[in-house]
């Protein structure tokens, strides 16, 4: 049943996500010579939203079905986070353009879940209660936000450079304007870093708690105290220190990579990674 | 019909626009009101008989009654001592020629607005209006009917297609990118460099998405003030206006000056105190008020009318949908015109033909009154009247049905024929 309920959610998310890439397919610009091709036809409004809503309402359906304990559950719930945050942000954007990242990112980490695997083994559902499950749905969002914060910034440089190099095509007609872009970025870190901090906090309660100590591997404290320092100087730098703009975006972008190259790399060299989400 | 007429050569179209010449280039050859009347004293010198300089943002065109080769070597030789380092083609490289028929539909699609840069932009048919204007001394009787059809036919297409329909000029294209930049535009501070039409336009648009107009800048101060008057804002000079290019979000200019105001030295190190917050530059001048440096500024998105141009003709790709509808215009008045032009190459002719017949007449009649010496002067002028007579009924014919092919445009074929039966010269 849940395997069942992910491959619908995949098929809706693969709609979605070729539905907002087709504006990208088969056009080039017209030479300068000629009259500019017309403005790249948008698809159908209520079209974009159907497909992920629907999709996110099936997902909703097969999370509350799962452990979330284990990698394949971790990505599927990261996937649903994504898609709701891109909901959101499309709401408050006014435009679509965060899905031309998010579509395919859920679609690609519900593809990963199903071939990771939806059942956990019998040992850590045992260890699973209210404590684990906060800490993994705080972790994920945070993540999550963080991941929009990055798709944000990506948007932001993308635009950014569009506009700086003259070039009116898909990307300058499609894309929301540098300063939502921003803002969004703004608001992802900012709301993330609570949520990771929730996260990683309810993770040391929950060691103390019930396993009398911090039983995990190594690399995954590791990568969960690096991932939360980085989400930490990206907060510092554009609340504190007032960065904005171009520079927020590299650091967001700069800081969401860090943190993926440090997850790949702890995975491929430490022992005891396997438990590691 | 060759164009030719008794009236100084056919009709030429000789310039350059926004398809052939690049921006640069076409500031260069960019001529102020104030040059227009020099420069068309110099090319009718070289053999025009009547002459109308269209230059706009996106064209320098001079509209020529002239035989080809001097009247249009000069316009090349005019606009060539333009260029920095003359091509080998010269000032040819970047233009074309039409002539006749086809420069009178050019001129009828450019007052239309099917030549626009922003298809059917309305912006264009002013512009005629003033170059007409401003050669109204020089341009003679053909161009004068030339250029009033050519209003006419911008109105009946802006009226009876839905080519004008939309908003699509520089202006509204600025605000659509200053959209992209800062997304909702209301509350934002814009400085005004210039107090032109174009100036006040923009401003107005930017104005009526919520942008607060803090400063008008122009070198005479009456008219600056006047639209800081209707925008808000306060008028200053140009020199009051480039400190606050730390502080504005958006700096339109278009002003008239030959050459850029906005440059480096006045507002480089203005800019730089901002910290990185964007400011948004749209130049509308032709030539340029901004120096293309100032965009190597991280922080500043500069744009051109090229730029602004290349905007708004996307968002006008709807109205190429009415196109056919307003070529089928032009076409008509093409038509229209030429039969009146045409009727100019046919009176002179029919006058010419009367007169070589009537003396035919004249001289048959004197002969034929040496040999008939015993009529009494009553019957002499009966028999003049009946020559004259017959000459009137003899002529009738021929002459209706010129001026008939001639208003259907369509005289030159019975023109050739009377010139070849008659021996008649065609005009030089």
């Amino acid at each position: 049943m849940i395997v069942t309920l992910h491959l619908i959610v995949l098929a809706l998310y693969g709609l979605a996500t070729a539905l907002v890439l087709a504006p990208f397919t088969g056009l080039r610009p017209a030479p300068s010579t000629l009259p500019p091709p017309p403005a790249p036809r948008a698809p159908p409004r209520v079209l974009v939203i159907a497909f992920p809503c629907a999709g996110a309402a099936v997902h909703v359906v097969a999370i509350s079905q799962l452990t979330l304990v284990g990698l394949g559950p971790a990505l599927s719930m990261l996937a649903l986070c994504l898609v709701l945050l891109q909901l959101t942000s499309e709401r408050l954007l006014r435009g679509s353009a965060v899905s031309f990242f998010t579509a395919p990112l859920a679609t690609g980490l519900v593809g990963l879940a199903l071939l990771s695997g939806l059942t956990p083994s019998a040992e850590a559902i045992a260890a699973r209660n209210i404590w684990f499950v906060l800490h993994v749905a705080l972790s994920v969002l945070g993540i999550a936000l963080m991941a929009l914060a990055f798709i944000a910034a990506a948007l932001y440089l993308l635009q950014f450079r569009e506009l700086k190099a003259r070039r009116f095509g898909q990307i300058f007609q499609l894309f929301p304007p540098l300063e939502r872009l921003d803002q969004l970025n703004r608001f992802a870190l900012v709301a993330g870093f609570p949520a990771l901090t929730l996260g990683v906090l309810l993770a040391l309660g929950y060691g103390a708690q019930f396993s009398g100590g911090l039983h995990v591997a190594k690399a995954q404290v590791v990568w969960g105290i690096f991932t939360w320092v980085v989400l930490g100087w990206a907060v510092w730098v554009r609340v504190v220190r007032h960065w904005a703009g171009r520079r927020a975006a590299l650091a967001s972008i700069a800081g969401f990579g860090a943190v993926l190259l440090v997850y790949v790399a702890l995975k491929l060299t430490q022992p005891g990674a396997e438990r590691f989400l | 019909m060759t164009g030719q007429t008794e009236m100084g050569g056919g009709i030429k179209v000789v310039g350059v626009n926004h398809r052939t010449a690049p921006l640069d280039v076409r500031e260069r050859f960019a001529h102020g009101a104030h040059e227009v009347p020099r420069a068309l004293a110099r090319v009718m010198a070289a053999g025009a008989s009547g002459g109308v300089l269209l230059s706009t943002c996106n064209r320098t065109e001079f509209y020529l009654v002239a035989d080809d080769e001097p009247a249009l070597e000069a316009v090349w030789s005019l606009l060539g001592e333009r260029l920095p380092a003359t091509p080998a083609a010269g000032a040819r490289e970047y233009g074309y020629i039409a002539r006749d028929r086809d420069a009178v539909r050019h001129l009828y699609r450019v007052s239309a607005g099917l030549d626009s840069m922003i298809l059917g932009e309305s912006q264009i048919q002013g512009q005629v209006r003033e170059a007409w204007e401003a050669s109204r001394a020089q341009a003679g009787p053909v161009l004068h009917r030339l250029f009033q059809t050519a209003l006419h036919v911008g109105s009946r297409v802006r009226t009876e297609t839905g080519l004008g329909m939309g908003t699509a000029s520089a202006a509204s294209a600025g605000v659509a990118v200053a959209g992209k930049i800062f997304g909702d535009l209301a509350g934002r501070s814009a400085l005004i460099l210039g107090a032109g039409d174009m100036a006040e336009l923009a401003a107005t648009c930017l104005s009526d998405e919520g942008v607060q107009i803090t400063l008008v800048a122009n070198r005479t101060q009456e008219r600056a003030r006047a639209i800081a008057e209707r925008l808000g804002g306060r008028a200053v000079s140009l020199e009051e206006a480039w400190p606050h290019f730390a502080t504005t979000d958006i700096a339109l200019c278009s002003t008239a000056a030959p050459h850029a105001v906005v440059t480096w030295e006045r507002v480089g190190a203005v800019i730089g105190a901002r910290g990185g917050k964007p400011l948004c530059i749209l130049d509308l001048a032709v030539p340029r008020d901004v120096d293309p440096a100032l965009a190597q500024l991280e922080n500043v998105f500069l744009y051109d009318v090229d730029d602004l141009q290349t905007v708004a003709a996307q968002a006008t790709a709807r109205r190429r949908d009415e196109v056919p509808a307003a070529e089928r215009i032009v076409e008509e008045e093409t038509d229209l015109f030429w039969a009146w032009y045409g009727g100019l190459g046919v009176v002179p002719a029919i006058k010419e033909l009367r007169q070589r017949i009537d003396e035919l007449r004249a001289t048959e009649l004197e002969r034929a009154l040496r040999h008939l010496g015993h009529l009494s002067p009553e019957d002499r002028a009966r028999v003049e009247q009946f020559s004259q007579a017959l000459l009137n009924k003899f002529l009738h014919q021929p002459t209706i049905a010129l001026k008939t092919a001639a208003e259907q445009g369509h005289g030159y074929g019975l023109l050739e024929a009377l010139r070849r039966l008659f021996g008649m010269e065609p005009p030089a």
